[in-house]
C-alpha cells in the first residue's frame, strides 16, 4: 500500500520533470528525442507516412499543441496549411511564434531554390524556398545543433546531458555519412525525375540532377499535356529513374515508366513513410541503396 | 588619442557600411507590417425553377420566409446568397489578420457585394493567458455547433443547411460580443466555451422595441442579451476522428415584420436554442476521405404574436409557443486534390405552434435534397456544380412549390495562404 501510495506521489513529479515537446513532424521528433534523451518527452502531430504538406487538422492535435511545453517546426511554410489554426486554437502561450519556447528549423538552414518572383501562376510555390532541406544528412547535423543550443536555453541545468548526446550522435552521424557517400559515390551526376522536387537537397548532396517533375507546378496535379511531355523529355535526357514520394498515387509514373522504361523508385521522406524506416539512420540507409 | 577615434570611426563605417543610402531608401518604410491579406469572390450562375419574383415570397410555414430571392427592408435591399436565376456575384471577401502586439492576434473579414461592405467578423483574440484558454471580443461567428462558426466560402454545399438558415437565417449566429473557451489538460480533445453576446439575430434573436418607444408593440431591452455555450470533445480511433459537440443558445427575442406588405406582424418573448453535431472523417491517405457530419437543431420561441394592421395597429396579440426542430446530414467523399463529390438530406422534424393553448394544424414532409461535385484546379480556385430539390417551401396561398435548383458556384481566393481548421 505504502508502495503504491510513494508511486502515486512521485509519478506526477517525473512527469514535471519531463519537457513534453510538440514537433511537426516524425523527423524533428526523432532528433529532439536524441539529443533530449530521458530528460524529454516528444509529441509527433504529422504522420509520417502523409504528406507534409497536407496534413489534417484533427481535433487532437490541438490537444497535444495545448499541453506542450515547447514547439519545434520544420518552418519556410512547410506546415503553413494546417499548424496555425492548432497554435491559435490551443491557447498556449509556450507555442506561440515569437517566444524563447517556439523554433522553426528552416531558419537555421540556407535553403536553396528560393524563387526570385513569387506568383502563384507558378504554382503552390514556398517562396523562402524548398522546405525540404532535412533529406541531406549534413543539415541533420546542422538541425541536431539547432536543438541542442534550444533545449539548453529552455532547460539550462541540464546542459551537459544534452551536450553529451549530440557529441554521441554527432560522432556516430558523421561515421555514417561517410558511408552514404561511399555507397553513393557512383550515382553522382544521375539524371531523375520526381513526382515533385522534394529531394532537391538529398539530390544536391550526391550531385544527382532533377531534370523534371510529374506534377506540371508546384501542387498542380498532373496533367496529359504535361505527362506526354516529360515521356518526350525521357526519351530525350534519358535519366536513370522516377523517384517518386510515398503520399501521391504512382498512377501517372506507372504510366510513363510503362511508356518509357525506365523505373519508379519509392523514396520515403520521412521516418514512418514505409515499413521498417522507424530512425532517421534508417531512412537515409535506405535511401541511399534505393538507387539500384 | 586621435588614432583611436579615427580608428574607432573606421570601424563604426565598416560595420554599417560607408556608402550612403540612395535617397529613394531613406523613407519610414512600414511594408513589412502590412498584415495578412486575402480576397475571396464566391460568384455563381443560378437556375431555379421558380421565378425570382415567386421565390421572394415563398415561406417554411411556420418557421421563417424570405429564405430565398431578394426582398426590401424600408430602403435597404436585402440578398441572399444565389439570389437571382442567371448569374449572381455573392461578395468579394476581403480578410486581413496580423498580430496586434505580444498578446493580441486581431482578424478581419469584410464582405462587398452590389448592396454594399457588410462587417462579417472583426475580432481580437488573445493566448496569452495560458492554461488552455482563448478570449475573443469583437463581432464574430459563435462557435455554437459545427457549421455556425465557418465562413459560406468554406462549406461544402452553396447554401446553407434549412434547419440553419430557417432558425438564425444565412449568417447564423454572427454577432458582437465577447467568448472565452477552454481547452482541457487532457490526451484527447475537449473544450468548453462561452459566449455574452448583443441578440440582433433577425430570425430568431433580438432586443429592439417594436413599433414607436412613446407607445411600443414591445418593449425592447437593453443588450446584451443573447448567452451561448457548448462543449466538444474529439477522439481518434486510427485513421478516423471522431468530433462531438453540445450547444446552447438563450436569449430575447424580437421578430419585426411590421413592415411586410402581407400579413404584418411582430413576435416578443424568449428563445431558446439547442444543438448537437457530430462529425467522422476517416481519411484514407493525404488526400482522399471520407466525411460524415450532422447537426441536429431545436428551438423553443414562448412569447406573443401582434398581428398588426397595415398601419402598425396591434389587431391581435395571442400567446404563442413554438417548438421546433431538425437536422441535416450530408456525407462527402473527397476523391483527391481536384474532385469532391456529396450529398445531403435536410428535415423539419417537428413544427408544433400552439397559438393560445391551442394547437395550430402545420404541414409536414418538410424535407430537402440536395447533390454537389467540385473541381479545384488548385488550392485557390474551386468550381461546383450543386442540385437541390427542395420540398420545404409554401406560397402564398398555402400550397406546397416543389423548387428544383442549379447552381453553378465558382469560389477563387489569391492572397495569403488560407489554412484549414477541421
Amino acid at each position: 500500500m505504502k508502495k503504491l501510495l510513494t508511486l502515486l506521489i512521485l509519478l506526477p513529479l517525473t512527469l514535471l520533470a519531463h519537457l513534453n515537446i510538440a514537433v511537426s513532424y516524425p523527423y524533428i521528433g526523432a532528433l529532439t528525442k536524441t539529443v533530449g534523451g530521458e530528460h524529454i518527452t516528444t509529441t509527433v502531430l504529422a504522420k509520417g507516412n502523409w504528406d507534409p504538406h497536407f496534413i489534417i487538422p484533427r481535433p487532437s492535435l490541438i490537444a497535444k499543441v495545448r499541453n506542450a511545453d515547447a514547439l519545434i517546426m520544420n518552418g519556410a511554410q512547410l506546415e503553413i496549411g494546417w499548424l496555425p489554426p492548432l497554435i491559435n486554437r490551443a491557447g498556449n502561450p509556450k507555442t506561440s511564434p515569437n517566444t524563447p519556447t517556439f523554433l522553426n528549423l528552416s531558419h537555421h538552414i540556407e535553403l536553396i531554390n528560393k524563387p526570385s518572383e513569387v506568383d502563384r501562376k507558378d504554382g503552390d510555390i514556398h517562396p523562402d524556398g524548398n522546405p525540404h532541406f532535412h533529406l541531406n544528412p549534413e543539415n541533420i547535423l546542422i538541425l541536431a545543433n539547432v536543438i541542442k543550443e534550444f533545449l539548453i536555453s529552455i532547460d539550462t541545468p541540464d546542459r551537459a546531458i544534452y551536450e553529451k548526446n549530440y557529441a554521441d550522435f554527432s560522432k556516430i552521424w558523421k561515421e555514417k555519412m561517410v558511408l552514404w557517400s561511399q555507397k553513393m559515390s557512383d550515382k553522382k551526376g544521375l539524371k531523375v525525375i520526381q513526382f515533385h522536387d522534394n529531394l532537391a537537397y538529398f539530390n544536391k548532396a550526391y550531385g544527382l540532377s532533377n531534370i523534371g517533375t510529374i506534377e506540371p507546378l508546384p501542387g498542380i496535379p498532373p496533367s496529359s499535356r504535361h505527362t506526354i511531355k516529360t515521356i518526350e523529355l525521357i526519351q530525350k535526357e534519358q535519366p536513370c529513374c522516377i523517384l517518386h514520394d510515398v503520399y501521391h498515387s504512382t498512377k501517372t509514373a506507372d504510366f510513363i515508366s510503362q511508356k518509357t522504361g525506365i523505373k519508379v523508385v519509392l523514396m520515403p521522406h520521412d521516418i514512418e513513410s514505409l515499413e521498417n524506416i522507424d530512425n532517421l539512420a534508417s531512412l537515409f540507409d535506405y535511401l541511399t541503396s534505393a538507387i539500384k | 588619442m586621435k588614432k583611436i577615434l579615427l580608428s574607432s570611426t573606421l570601424c563604426a563605417a565598416l560595420v554599417y557600411g560607408a556608402e550612403v543610402l540612395p535617397v529613394e531608401k531613406r523613407t519610414f518604410d512600414q511594408s513589412k507590417f502590412i498584415p495578412d491579406i486575402s480576397l475571396i469572390l464566391d460568384a455563381s450562375y443560378v437556375d431555379r425553377s421558380v421565378k425570382d419574383d415567386e421565390a421572394g415570397h415563398l415561406e417554411l410555414p411556420g418557421v421563417a420566409h424570405g429564405l430565398l430571392g431578394s426582398h426590401s427592408h424600408g430602403d435597404s435591399n436585402h440578398a441572399t446568397y444565389n439570389a437571382n436565376n442567371g448569374f449572381n456575384l455573392n461578395y468579394a471577401e476581403l480578410v486581413l489578420s496580423s498580430s496586434v502586439d505580444p498578446f493580441f492576434t486581431m482578424d478581419g473579414v469584410f464582405h462587398f457585394s452590389e448592396n454594399g461592405v457588410e462587417i462579417e467578423e472583426l475580432f481580437f483574440t488573445s493566448n496569452a493567458l495560458g492554461y488552455g484558454t482563448r478570449i475573443k471580443g469583437g463581432k464574430f461567428n459563435s462557435n455554437f455547433g459545427y457549421l455556425n462558426e465557418q465562413h459560406h466560402h468554406t462549406w461544402d454545399f452553396a447554401d446553407m443547411p434549412l434547419v440553419y438558415e430557417a432558425f438564425l437565417g444565412m449568417h447564423g449566429i454572427n454577432e458582437n460580443g465577447a467568448q472565452i473557451q477552454w481547452t482541457a489538460p487532457t490526451p484527447f480533445y475537449l473544450m468548453a466555451g462561452f459566449e455574452v453576446l448583443q441578440g440582433e439575430n433577425e430570425q430568431m434573436f433580438g432586443n429592439e422595441t417594436i413599433g414607436d418607444v412613446e407607445n411600443p408593440i414591445a418593449e425592447g431591452k437593453d443588450g446584451p442579451t443573447l448567452y451561448v455555450g457548448y462543449v466538444k470533445a474529439s477522439y481518434d480511433i486510427g485513421n478516423t476522428t471522431l468530433l462531438g459537440g453540445l450547444s446552447y443558445a438563450q436569449g430575447e427575442s424580437r421578430i419585426n415584420h411590421s413592415a411586410d406588405e402581407e400579413n404584418p406582424h411582430a413576435f416578443s418573448g424568449d428563445a431558446k436554442l439547442y444543438g448537437a453535431d457530430f462529425v467522422v472523417l476517416h481519411a484514407l491517405d493525404s488526400y482522399k476521405s471520407l466525411k460524415l457530419q450532422t447537426e441536429y437543431l431545436a428551438r423553443e420561441l414562448d412569447g406573443t404574436q401582434y398581428a398588426l394592421d397595415s398601419d402598425a395597429n396591434v389587431i391581435g396579440s395571442p400567446a404563442i409557443l413554438k417548438k421546433q426542430d431538425g437536422l441535416y446530414s450530408q456525407l462527402i467523399y473527397t476523391h483527391d486534390k481536384n474532385w469532391r463529390m456529396g450529398v445531403r438530406y435536410d428535415t423539419i422534424l417537428r413544427n408544433d405552434i400552439k397559438t393560445n393553448g391551442a394547437t395550430v394544424e402545420q404541414p409536414s414532409n418538410l424535407d430537402k435534397y440536395t447533390a454537389m461535385i467540385e473541381y479545384h484546379t488548385s488550392e485557390f480556385a474551386r468550381f461546383r456544380v450543386q442540385y437541390s430539390r427542395d420540398n420545404s417551401m409554401f406560397n402564398e396561398n398555402g400550397q406546397r412549390e416543389k423548387i428544383d435548383t442549379i447552381i453553378f458556384q465558382a469560389n477563387i481566393s489569391i492572397g495569403a495562404h488560407a489554412a484549414h481548421s477541421f
